[in-house]
């Protein structure tokens, strides 16, 4: 169950230095939008998102 | 004295994972305790379902498997797990009560309570009034007696709703969030650096919390 998850110290260590706006998203961020300004904490991959009526796990083909 | 770590959050009052996140956010900072860095969070309006009906007449799994052609099945799966992961959050979920409904009024509200300095208040309870209470939060009469409720003018959060003087303060965010290539809440922006997406566990807030403040440390030394 995703939001009772502890997260890995290491995946929010994934925060990498600060970018700045222009350089777009940390590749590392495969949660995160593409043209992301911001340094995505990659955080547990499995969070869940909502988009229009549906909630996903970003990546993911399972919807819940 | 420091400035506040600045947490920015764009969210619905229709997402069901941004009260949990909002719930995860906050045990995350209290989890600090007395280390705590001082943090102010503002909520900036997103709306998933632009075409959702202004007041859809059925329950959530109707709404979903007649609107938006799911099953149901997948439909009850889903809110099954939805409601469990927000019971773990502490928060009671009835989705037998949700009144599916447009948002856009309930985030005009929201912008004039921030002006008001009550914006984290009425967030909550607007959250608590769709998910636990069935309320309808695009209906003016109810939406003032929420303001109310958090200490706010119902007169003049009457005018502003009536008005739509926050109409373009809403339309505002939901842009800037498109801008930012924002395609889903709740999106979290920590000190305007680091993007946090979804309802992450309170240790990824804490954790990129204390991160933040150590960043702000290391420069001011």
């Amino acid at each position: 169950m995703s939001g009772s998850q502890v997260a890995d110290a290491s995946s929010v260590a994934n925060v990498a230095s600060a970018t700045d706006a222009s350089q777009g998203a940390d590749a590392s961020a495969e949660a995160g939008p593409a043209a992301s300004p911001f340094t995505m904490v990659t955080g547990d991959p499995s969070a869940m998102i909502c988009t229009d009526d549906v909630c996903f796990i970003p990546g993911a083909d399972w919807s819940a | 004295m420091t400035k506040p770590i600045k947490i920015d959050v764009w969210s619905d009052v229709a997402c069901p994972w941004c009260y949990i996140g909002k719930r995860h956010l906050e045990a995350g900072i209290a989890a600090l305790g007395d280390d705590a860095p001082e943090v102010e969070i503002e909520y900036h309006s997103f709306e998933l379902s632009p075409d959702t009906p202004l007041d859809f007449e059925g329950s959530t799994v109707e709404y979903l498997s007649r609107v938006k052609g799911m099953p149901v099945t997948q439909v009850e799966q889903m809110l099954q797990h939805v409601t469990g992961v927000a019971a773990n959050a502490g928060l009671d979920y009835h989705f037998e009560l949700v009144a599916h409904t447009k948002t856009l009024k309930a985030h005009e509200l929201l912008h004039f309570a921030k002006e008001h300095g009550k914006q984290l208040e009425l967030k909550e309870r607007l959250l608590k009034a769709y998910f636990v209470e069935g309320g309808r939060v695009n209906r003016i009469d109810q939406l003032v007696g929420f303001a109310e409720e958090v200490g706010l003018d119902g007169s003049a959060a009457r005018e502003a709703l009536e008005s739509g003087r926050y109409a373009a303060d809403v339309q505002a965010d939901i842009a800037q969030a498109r801008a930012y290539g924002i395609q889903g809440v709740p999106f979290f922006v920590l000190d305007g650096k680091y993007g946090i997406s979804g309802a992450q566990p309170a240790e990824v807030f804490s954790q990129a919390i204390t991160q933040v403040a150590g960043e702000r440390e290391g420069s001011a030394a």
